[in-house]
Order: C-alpha cells, then sequence, then structure tokens
C-alpha cells in the first residue's frame, strides 16, 4: 500500500509540472500583455517596461517557468513588488499578493462548500438510491426516478438563482449566503452556506441516487446477497453490510471526480451566491489575465483531480480485498 | 418426519405470464438421510429448496401447498421466524462459493456472522468457533487462513468454508444446491465426502440438489427425478439407479458417463430442450422429448397427467406398465430409435 | 493599456481586460454606452437629466464642514456591496473612479470637489485652505495648508509630506497612477528625468518655503492644474510612513475613516480617524460610525439585493453595481423604487471613429453621420432610459461651461436623415461608398451592429463588419496602420475640462495610441496648445468647447456615440445616496444612515 501510494504521488507531482508547464505556455500564446495591466491609464513605454520587469515578464517564457517552478520551493524576490516566501505560486499583479495568500484564503470557502453539500447529497442520494432500489416499481421507486430526473436536468444558476429569489430575499427564510470560517462562528459558518449546500445538493443528488439505486438493484441479485439471506441475516443487515458494500465502489469512483471537481472550484455556485471561492479567483484570473493566479487555481483543479483520483484508488482497496492484493 | 413438502405449487408471476416452477411437488427427508433431487436446469430443484427457506420474494413468488420442517409450517411463516431458522436449523450451501461468499468480508467473519447471530455468542468465542469449523471442514492452519478473504482461497476451500458456514450452528437440514458443480472432479469427491462424514457425526438431513446423478449415486439415500416443476420418479438410490422407470431418468443416465457401459457407445444427452414453464405441454410434459410416445400414443402422454405411482415407495409418473418399462430398460436406447 | 478612464476596471463587468483599454462606460466595454448630452436628453421617468455645474469655489467655500444632505443623521452603520475589491490603497496607484471613490474616505489631496446641492460643485481646497493660487502666467501654483488638518496618528500634515507624495509619484514601483503633475514638472519622459525621492534626490520644482506652503513650478502654463491636484491619485502621502510598495496595503489615514480590518475580495471595515477633524473637510461628511463593505456580489445579486431591501439590506447600498440590462425594466417600472433609483448618465465620451487615413473624404464621413441611426441603436440597448444619445465629443458631466450643438440635424431626426446623407454621397467622390466596421464581439455589439449596417445601406453605403475578439480589440484598433475604417472608441475626462480629452484623443499618431481617428491637423494642433497654455481658465474651458464643434464640423472625424445612462439603487434607509456624475459612481461624502 504505501509502495502504490509513493508511486502514485509521484505520478501526480509529474503530472501537476506537465500541466502547469501546458498553462504556462499557452498563456504566454493569448495576445493580451499582462504588463499593460500592470500599468496604469497612462502608460508610457518606460513605465510599460518597468511593469514588465517588475513582474519578471522580461526573461524568455522558459526562464520565467522555471523561476516559478523554483518558487514553489525557495520563494521569489520579485523587484518592486515585494518578497514571495516559499511556497510561492507567484505574485498576483492584480491582487498585489502572493498568490499563495490568496488560495490559502478562498481554498476554505470552496472546501466548505464542498463538504457541506457533499454530505448532503451523498446522504441523501445514496439513502433514497437503496429505498428505490429496494422498492423497485413503486411508488417511492417511480418518484426517486423522477425527482432524480428533474434534479439531474435542473442548473445551478437556475435553482440557485429561484431560491435565492424566493428564499432570501422575498421569503427570508434564509440568510443572504456568504462565508464565516467555522472556528469564527460555527452557527453563521452553517447558516450561511446552508442554502448554496442545499442548491448544489439537489443538483448532485440524482446522480447518487441513480447510480445507487441501479447498483444496489444488481447487488441484491448477488449470490452473497441471497447467502446472507439464507444465513438468517436480518433484511436490514444484508442491505447495508453486503449489498450496500459492493455499491461503494461506484459510488466512490463518482464522488472523487464529483469532489475533485467541486474542489477545482465551482464557479457557477460561487457566482449565483456571491462566495468568493476557487472557483470565482479563477474566473477573476482569466478575465484580468493573472497569470500567477490562473496557474495556481489551475493547480487547485488539478491537484484535487488527481489527489481525489488517488484516494479514489486508496478507497478501492479498503472497500475491496481483491483490489488490495492484486 | 422431519421435512414433509405436500403439493408444494410455486408459480412466478411475470410479465410473460405465470411461470409455472414447482407444480404440485411433494416429498419427505428423513433425520440423518440424503435426499438427492435431480434435474436439468429449470426443472424446478432450486426453486423448491428457496422456498423451503422462504427465500422468494414474496411480492412475485406465489406459493401454496404445505412444507413442514420438525412440524413446524414454514409456508406462511413471518419473516422473523424464518429468519432464525435460516442458518441456524436449517442451511443452504450453493453451487459456486466464490460468488456466493461475500468478496467484502473475511471467511472467519463471514462463519462467526452466523454463529453470532443465532446463539448471541461473544465475537472472540464466535471466532473460535469459525476456527473450529475451519479445521472440521479440513482447511489446514485454520488460525491463520480464518482472517483469509475469499479469493484467497482456492475453489474446493472455498466450498470447505461454505459448508464450514452451512454447519457451524449444527443445523437440522442442510440444503446443498448444486455443492460440486464448480469444482474439480477430484476435488467434488472430496467434498461429498466430506458432507457424509459430517452428517455421520451430527446426523443432518441432507438435500441434495444436482444435476448429476453420478453425485447422487454415491451420497443420497433416496433420490426425486424432477422435470419441469414436477416428481417424476421417486424412491431409495439404489431402487432408481438400479431400476430407473421413467424415461426422463432413462435419458439422465444416458447422459451420464458409467464404467458400466461400453465405453464406445457415445454419450447420449436427452434430446431435445426442456419445456417452456409458462406454456406447459399438456399431459406428461415430457411426451415432446420422449422416445417411447409412440407405444402409447399422443392421446394418452397428452393427456391427463400422469400422477406419481405407486403413491409410497418407488414411484413414478408414466403411462407405460412396468413390464414395458423393464424390457426398455435394458435395451440400449440406439436401438428403440 | 491604459486608456479609459478611472471607471474602466471596476465598472466594467465582465471583461475587464478589454475594458481597461476602453475604458468604460458603456461598461462592457464597447459601445454600448452613451451620453447623454444633447441638453435633456437622457431621463428615464420624464424628468430631464441636468448636467452638473463645476465652479472654482473660495477659500471661504474651503471650510469645513461639508454642507449636509436633507435630513442627515449622524452615526450607524452603513453597508456596502460590489462586485470587486478595491485595487489600490496607495494614492499614487490610483487611476480608476472606484479606487479614487474610496480614496475619498480614508485620504485627502490639496483640492476636491465639494457637494454644494444637488448637480451644483465646487472645486475648493481640501487641505489647502483655497483651490490654490496662479502666478507666472499659470506656470507657478501656491498652495497654503489648513491648520489642524493630521494624519491618524495625530501628527500634523505638512508641506514636506505634499512634496514627497508627488516626488515618490517618479518611482520605479508606481507604474498604475496619474502623470499629469509629473510630466508638468520635468518632461514626457519623467521617469527618465528623476528616480523618486527614495535615493534622496528631491525635486527642486517642488518648494516648501515653511511647514505649511508648498508651491510647485511648472515648465510651462497649466491653469487647470488645481483641477489635477483633485485627482485622488495625488492624495497625499506621509514621508515618515512610506513603506514604498507595501503601502498599498498599509495605507495611513488622513481622511475621516481609518481601515480597521480588510479580507481581500471579500470585505473591508472602516472605523472612525480620531485625529480626523470635520471642521477642516469641506467635502467629506462621514456621517456613518462604521462602513462595513462585502464584495464578490454580481451586478443582478446586488440589484436584487437592494430590491427586496429586506433585514440588513435596508442600511446597504452600491457604489458602482450598475443595474445590468435584465433587471433595468423591472426596477425602471417598479414605482415603490421611485426613492431609491438614481440614473446618471456616464461621464465618458464614447465615438465611432473614422479612420481618416482610409475614409479621406469628409463628405462620406458627414453623410454617415447624417445616415446614423442613433435611435435604432438606442432601441437595441434597451431605450431612452438605458442610452442617451449626445451629439457634443466633450461630455456633458464633465466639461465645465459645457455648451450642447446639433450639426447633424439629431435632435430632429435622431432616427437618421437618410435623405440628406444620399445627397452627401452624390457630391462625394463616392457615391457608393464601402465601409469596413469593426467592433468588439460582445453579446451587444451583434444588434447594434445589425442596425448600423441596414441604415448604413439604406443611404448607399455597403457596410462589412468586422468581428474582433475582445481580448484584442483595443490593441487591434489602436494599430495605426489598421485594415479598418470605422470602430468605437472611448475616453474619459480627468477633471471637468476639455485639457484632459481633445489633446489625448486628437493628440499624437502611435501605435497603442488614443488618437484612434488619425487626426492629425496643424490647424488644430496649434489651437490645441494654445488653449492649454491659456492662463485664463474660463475662457480656455470655452475655447475647448468651440474647437469640439469647430473639429466636427471642419474634419468629422468620429460620429458621437450613444451614451449609457447608469440605474443604481440603495436601500430605503440609506439617505443622501447620490451618483457623483464625474465618477459616475455614487459618493460615500453625502451617505447617511436614517434611524
Amino acid at each position: 500500500m504505501l509502495r502504490f501510494l509513493t508511486r502514485r504521488v509521484i505520478g501526480a507531482a509529474v503530472i501537476l509540472v506537465i500541466i502547469s508547464g501546458v498553462t504556462f505556455f499557452l498563456f504566454f500564446v493569448i495576445p493580451a500583455d499582462p504588463a499593460r495591466l500592470a500599468c496604469g491609464k497612462v502608460c508610457p513605454p518606460e513605465t510599460l517596461a518597468q511593469a514588465r520587469h517588475n513582474l519578471g515578464l522580461d526573461h524568455p517564457v522558459a526562464v520565467q517557468f522555471v523561476s516559478w517552478l523554483g518558487g514553489i520551493f525557495v520563494g521569489r524576490d520579485y523587484p518592486g513588488l515585494g518578497n514571495c516566501p516559499a511556497p510561492c505560486l507567484g505574485y498576483s499583479f492584480v491582487n498585489r499578493a502572493p498568490v499563495f495568500e490568496t488560495i490559502i484564503d478562498r481554498l476554505p470557502v470552496t472546501i466548505a462548500l464542498t463538504i457541506g453539500a457533499s454530505v448532503i447529497f451523498l446522504t441523501f442520494g445514496v439513502a433514497t438510491g437503496i429505498i428505490a432500489a429496494l422498492r423497485q416499481g413503486k411508488a417511492l421507486d417511480k418518484i426517486a426516478s423522477i425527482s432524480s430526473l428533474v434534479g439531474a436536468s435542473m442548473q445551478i444558476y437556475f435553482v440557485g438563482t429561484l431560491a435565492m429569489y424566493f428564499f432570501v430575499y422575498q421569503a427570508h427564510i434564509f440568510p443572504q449566503p456568504k462565508y464565516i470560517p467555522i472556528t469564527e462562528d460555527p452557527v453563521g459558518w452553517f447558516n450561511g452556506l446552508l442554502l448554496p449546500w442545499i442548491v448544489l445538493a439537489i443538483i448532485f443528488t440524482a446522480n447518487y441516487t441513480r447510480m445507487t439505486r441501479s447498483t444496489m438493484v444488481e447487488n441484491l441479485s448477488e449470490d452473497y446477497v441471497r447467502t446472507a439471506r439464507a444465513k438468517g441475516m436480518s433484511g436490514r443487515s444484508v442491505v447495508m453490510r453486503f449489498a450496500l458494500r459492493g455499491t461503494l465502489t461506484p459510488i466512490i469512483t463518482i464522488f472523487g471526480v464529483d469532489l475533485g471537481q467541486l474542489i477545482g472550484g465551482a464557479i457557477i455556485t460561487e457566482t449565483t451566491f456571491g462566495l468568493q471561492g476557487i472557483g470565482r479567483l479563477s474566473v477573476r484570473a482569466v478575465d484580468y489575465s493573472d497569470l500567477p493566479t490562473l496557474m495556481a487555481t489551475v493547480l487547485v483543479a488539478a491537484g484535487a483531480i488527481v489527489g481525489m483520483n488517488i484516494v479514489v484508488d486508496a478507497l478501492y482497496a479498503v472497500i475491496d480485498p481483491r483490489v488490495r492484493l492484486s | 418426519m422431519f421435512l414433509e413438502v405436500n403439493e408444494l405449487t410455486v408459480d412466478f408471476h411475470t410479465e410473460d405470464g405465470v411461470v409455472h416452477a414447482v407444480d404440485r411437488l411433494s416429498f419427505q427427508v428423513e433425520r440423518g438421510t440424503t435426499l438427492g433431487i435431480v434435474g436439468e436446469s429449470g426443472s424446478g430443484k432450486s426453486v423448491t429448496n428457496l422456498a423451503v427457506l422462504g427465500l422468494h420474494n414474496p411480492e412475485t413468488a406465489k406459493i401454496s401447498g404445505s412444507i413442514a420442517f420438525d412440524g413446524q409450517e414454514l409456508i406462511g411463516a413471518s419473516r422473523s421466524s424464518m429468519e432464525k431458522l435460516r442458518g441456524d436449523r436449517i442451511a443452504m450451501i450453493f453451487q459456486d462459493p466464490l460468488t456466493s461468499l461475500s468478496p467484502f468480508h473475511t471467511i472467519g467473519a463471514q462463519i462467526a456472522e452466523v454463529y453470532r447471530k443465532h446463539k448471541g455468542v461473544s465475537r472472540s468465542s464466535a471466532r473460535d468457533r469459525a476456527i473450529e469449523m475451519l479445521d472440521r471442514v479440513g482447511i489446514p492452519q485454520p488460525k491463520l487462513r480464518v482472517d483469509d478473504y475469499p479469493h484467497q482461497f482456492s475453489g474446493g476451500m472455498r466450498q470447505r468454508a461454505m459448508i464450514a458456514m452451512a454447519l457451524v450452528c449444527d443445523p437440522g437440514l442442510l440444503i446443498a444446491d448444486e455443492p460440486t458443480t464448480a469444482l474439480d472432479v477430484t476435488v467434488q469427491a472430496q467434498i461429498l465426502d466430506l458432507l457424509s462424514e459430517l452428517q455421520e457425526q451430527s446426523g443432518t438431513a441432507i438435500v441434495l440438489i444436482t444435476h448429476d446423478l453420478g453425485v447422487v449415486a454415491n451420497t443420497a439415500h433416496n433420490v426425486l427425478v424432477m422435470y419441469a416443476g414436477r416428481a417424476v420418479e421417486r424412491g431409495t438410490t439404489h431402487e432408481v439407479l438400479r431400476e430407473p422407470r421413467h424415461p426422463y431418468t432413462w435419458g439422465l443416465l444416458g447422459s451420464m458417463p458409467s464404467l458400466r457401459r461400453p465405453v464406445d457407445l457415445p454419450l447420449a444427452p436427452v434430446r431435445g430442450t426442456p419445456p417452456s414453464l409458462i406454456h406447459l405441454p399438456s399431459g406428461c410434459p415430457f411426451h415432446p422429448r420422449c422416445d417411447y410416445l409412440k407405444l402409447l400414443g399422443k392421446e394418452v402422454c397428452a393427456g391427463d397427467r400422469p400422477e406419481l405411482s405407486p403413491e409410497h415407495g418407488h414411484g413414478d409418473a408414466c403411462y407405460l406398465t412396468l413390464k414395458q418399462k423393464a424390457e426398455l430398460r435394458e435395451r440400449p436406447v440406439e436401438e428403440t430409435k | 493599456m491604459n486608456h479609459r478612464k478611472r471607471s474602466a476596471l471596476a465598472v466594467v463587468a465582465a471583461a475587464s481586460l478589454a475594458l481597461v483599454g476602453a475604458c468604460a462606460p458603456g461598461n462592457a466595454g464597447a459601445p454600448s454606452s452613451a451620453p447623454a448630452s444633447a441638453g435633456a436628453s437622457s431621463a428615464p421617468a420624464a424628468e430631464a437629466y441636468k448636467p452638473p455645474t463645476i465652479t472654482l469655489g473660495t477659500a471661504e467655500d474651503s471650510k469645513g464642514p461639508a454642507i449636509p444632505p436633507e435630513g442627515v443623521v449622524k452615526g450607524g452603520t452603513v453597508t456596502m456591496i460590489d462586485r470587486d475589491d478595491f485595487a489600490h490603497f496607495d494614492p499614487a496607484q490610483i487611476y480608476v473612479n472606484t479606487d479614487a471613490n474610496f480614496g475619498l474616505l480614508i485620504s485627502r489631496g490639496l483640492t476636491g470637489y465639494k457637494r454644494v446641492a444637488k448637480g451644483d460643485y465646487k472645486l475648493v481646497g481640501d487641505l489647502a485652505t483655497d483651490a490654490g493660487t496662479v502666478s507666472d502666467g499659470g506656470k507657478t501654483w501656491t498652495f497654503t495648508l489648513k491648520d489642524g488638518v493630521k494624519w491618524q496618528d495625530g501628527s500634523p500634515i505638512t508641506s514636506a509630506d505634499v512634496k514627497w507624495s508627488v516626488e515618490r509619484m517618479f518611482a520605479p514601483f508606481v507604474t498604475f497612477g496619474p502623470n499629469y503633475i509629473q510630466t508638468w514638472l520635468t518632461s514626457e519622459n519623467y521617469k527618465k528625468d528623476y528616480p523618486g525621492p527614495y535615493g534622496g534626490k528631491e525635486l527642486d520644482n517642488i518648494e516648501t518655503p515653511d511647514a505649511k506652503s508648498i508651491v510647485f513650478k511648472f515648465n510651462s502654463p497649466h491653469a487647470d492644474a488645481n483641477y489635477a491636484f483633485a485627482m485622488a491619485g495625488y492624495n497625499i502621502v506621509p514621508k515618515a510612513k512610506d513603506t514604498k510598495e507595501k503601502y498599498d496595503k498599509e495605507p495611513v489615514s488622513s481622511g475621516p475613516y481609518i481601515i480597521k480590518s480588510h479580507v481581500v475580495d471579500k470585505s473591508l471595515e472602516l472605523a472612525r480617524n480620531p485625529n480626523w477633524d470635520a471642521a477642516t473637510d469641506p467635502i467629506r461628511g462621514a456621517y456613518p460610525d462604521v462602513w462595513k463593505m462585502e464584495f464578490g456580489q454580481e451586478a443582478t445579486q446586488v440589484t436584487d439585493r437592494l430590491v427586496a431591501d429586506s433585514g440588513p439590506d435596508q442600511t446597504a447600498f452600491t457604489f458602482y453595481s450598475n443595474t445590468p440590462a435584465e433587471r433595468l425594466q423591472q426596477v425602471l417600472g417598479d414605482a415603490s423604487l421611485a426613492d431609491r433609483r438614481m440614473i446618471s448618465p456616464s461621464p465618458y465620451g464614447n465615438y465611432y471613429y473614422f479612420n481618416l487615413d482610409r475614409v479621406k473624404d469628409q463628405k462620406i464621413r458627414q453623410a454617415i453621420n447624417y445616415a446614423w441611426p442613433a435611435k435604432q441603436i438606442q432601441q437595441a440597448l434597451g431605450g431612452p432610459q438605458a442610452v442617451a444619445l449626445p451629439t457634443t465629443i466633450l461630455n456633458e458631466n464633465t466639461t465645465v461651461g459645457y455648451k450642447p450643438y446639433d450639426l447633424f440635424g439629431k435632435l430632429a431626426k435622431p432616427e437618421g436623415d437618410i435623405e440628406k446623407a444620399k445627397q452627401l454621397l452624390a457630391e462625394s467622390s463616392n457615391p457608393h461608398p464601402t465601409i469596413v466596421y469593426a467592433y468588439n464581439n460582445l453579446p451587444t455589439q451583434e444588434p447594434v451592429t445589425l442596425v448600423i449596417k441596414n441604415a448604413l445601406e439604406k443611404a448607399g453605403i455597403k457596410v462589412v463588419a468586422k468581428s474582433l475578439d475582445r481580448k484584442t480589440y483595443y490593441d487591434s484598433i489602436s494599430q495605426t496602420k489598421n485594415e479598418f475604417d470605422l470602430y468605437w472608441g472611448g475616453w474619459g475626462a480627468d477633471w471637468p475640462s476639455g485639457s484632459t480629452v481633445m489633446p489625448i484623443i486628437f493628440g499624437p499618431v502611435s501605435d497603442g495610441g488614443q488618437n484612434m481617428s488619425h487626426l492629425n491637423d496643424p490647424t488644430v494642433k496649434a489651437e490645441m496648445k494654445k488653449i492649454e497654455e491659456n492662463p485664463d481658465i474660463d475662457a480656455a474651458n470655452a475655447a475647448w468647447m468651440n474647437l469640439d464643434k469647430q473639429i466636427q464640423e471642419t474634419i468629422t472625424p468620429m460620429v458621437v456615440a450613444e451614451n449609457r445612462i447608469g440605474t443604481f439603487l440603495h436601500g430605503s434607509k440609506v439617505g443622501g445616496a447620490e451618483i457623483d456624475p464625474q465618477q459616475w459612481i455614487v459618493s460615500p461624502n453625502t451617505i447617511f444612515v436614517k434611524q
């Protein structure tokens, strides 16, 4: 297991370096000049050159990339801007701060959003999936199928905007969504994120309901489930200990993908609810041609997906002993 | 009588129509004896035994008749009383031990679980019991293997583990559904020997479901031959194998390799295909495949349904006379064609 | 690059990059906007929009406290919600209107604009006792600091601080702010002329005879230097507490508030500065005790929240979240919002420039002006409530001495005069010319382009429309050798005078420059130089207005474009909210919280 993890982590690091490199070079293909953004309304050529120098943009792209990579380990000094301590993901000329600081500031928002929503959609999705599977063809099953179909076809900007309008502006059931660190005010943290969680969960639950239902139906007809029943195991323990166990693998698989993507930034959700997470940050970085921030958000997104992949693979081994030894 | 099944009928309601899986089936099993139930796939063997265990989905399966186990009626029994019975007094082992054992739990856990459930003992004594059972079924180094997962066992060892799991509570009745089909021939014999040995030790009644009369020959005291959900022949193993009476039984025997047959005689599988259980042939359900239909004529064989006769002892369901049967039995199959 | 006005970065919604370049108004960077002018043009709710009057105040006017708005209440907490955080706190790096507007809360400069009444402003001394004294034919400006003006730590603000603040704008790390004063003190190459004060070198032509007096000696006359000093970029920084590039994050307050907490892009809270004395400040009311600002709210959300006006949002307003197009009908149509609605056309100049190197015949340019479907464009962009139709180059909101004119009959026929256009074309070198129109590839521009094409083709002009990517739009059209005949561009004044518009949009022709029509006329150049050096500011302002008309009459380098009208909302418990017509942003100076 340790060897497996070591190998995977090294592989992931290589992938991330490649992704960074590609992003970095692609960025320089864009015709927009970031130095111009670091230069005011009145931007004489000398000021522009100065801005370019301040940002380290006066070196060849490859050199810039190497400095950027190096900065992650040893930090960097930006002339005229200041020091960027390791791990330095670059210095944002838009936010005028080391990008790492900004990422560390935004990540908790995205993670809180992701985890809260995950708890809801995982619980509801799997529970309704199980119930639907056990009540195949019954009214409950049909309701679950239809609502998951409806849920899956919803878009966050639609549901989110409606929810905001009715529950926040009209009925005042929820407060204006916002992020308060849990360490500051756990209740405020919960209340501020509840609506985004629910809305996000509405969209995602459907997937889990369908996935759980179909694999559960399959698993309920597995031989070992029949064995369990033949052993006199009660209905609940047959479902939870045996059938559900086999359903976990596909659920974990899609959950890993979803989680990776959400941590990479729920752009539309964050925009709809005015939350300042990684998603918003990445959009803004694109808007402002803020390369260092853009790089960092790409890295976070890629890292989340690659990392979740490793976690999922490791979880497979935990769930299924057959994977562990082969 | 320990297990007495009377007029058991199991119908499944499907979109295509009603599947008559078991039709007015009756048989008995005594303590300490083995009943072999023989038939092709789809003959209703497994359905019958799942009915005994109450494992059919009540939504889809319609079950009537009577199943009396040690005096207790099982048809219509409550779910909880069936759960108490299963694994404790009636146990079952299945054909493919790989798929029938949970891949997610250790062998030991799966065995101990049954014991804890029914005997209410502590975790550690259940584990000790599991090790003891593994030892009894002949797993070497049971203390080490108890924490293995099924995929770490060989096929034969898995079936041994399955048997250990089935017998952990000393059940009065063991239903073994094709316990050796998925195994190598040498392993098959070991498993069957094991079952017999255990039976001698504990006096368990065994219902052995198989499509292989050879298995029955060595293991079972009594045999029930099923075709299309019905019993077509019943008797002691000796009677049925020595003097098989039903043409279907002949067919089964003909499809079985035997040391008593000349080696150059090719195996002859029963010709034709099993009938649809939704649209059963009238009269004797075997008549469309029967080689001797012309002896009696279709009006007879497709007329009324033949019942097992005589009612007790060695009986079969065929309109041929005993004499005809005795004559036909002695001829090689080829000659009658 | 840089072009447009202060608004750019912030105001614009999405396309920031593009925006900066362009500036603004229309907010989306492109031509969606447009002003009002023509006198009473805009006016959504029937009441005509009146551009502000801006006059020069006296020493008496420069005394504090500020004139309070009606019904003012002191105290309480006000909330400001917007999309983006402020980019800069170091005055030297401030150019855009959002940063400048916020700067009013924490920093002061030599001069500033005092609100006398709605739509009535005076340029007065802020830290200075008056709006400055000019001598030496406009080359020398002298200011005297008021008594009792202090930094947040209680130390007095001195002339050395003022001198230092201007000197440090030459330093290499300063790349954002305005550069007028710097070039006037040295030359166009001001960064080469002087490296900033950090190495110990001073600028000799800023003199501080005593702790209260400061004298600027320019190389040429600049009668409007006191207006230049009113730019937030020239607000002051304490010499003793200057932390160079870090100052942008840790400013020292000279204004009524101190930044109590700031989480970038999320929130900002202001508390009172105990060392600010209202009696010295004629500009800032500073009525609320506490300011809370929330960032990250899109304009749609800001609008929805303010319309809903529930709970805490009753004491909320927005600096710059203009009601987006999809909410405009709702907001304008709701009578209950009438007293919470603020409306103002943008202060920017918006132009469809002719490329004079390609469209050489003035008759054709005039014909296009006559045929121009101003009214149809207005309809395409949301109607008269969303868009005004100015007819002058200079914007009514940012021009002292503004005088409207209507050269091409746009008041009578805003939909275009095809007959007149045809007649002019018939007299021209080519009655059926082909015009290549380049436009910014934004959703709003497709319908506008179609409208233009249809109208011009009716007059017999073939229009070839070229869609340009929004990220490269400004780069493409500001190439002097571009392949286009007509394209939109914008520019905003830095103070209310033609002197920050005309010499730029008709200035040097260069790649990436602002003279997009490539107008290079010796008469115009001479006239502009003459006006710039005119020590009589009133005469100069009148002359800019005349030049405006003269250029359109004799050269016709552009079609004056439509101007966007902004509609802003505030919560029901917010009082004194008004759009600053020059900045197109809600001014913090008059805001108060109703009890």
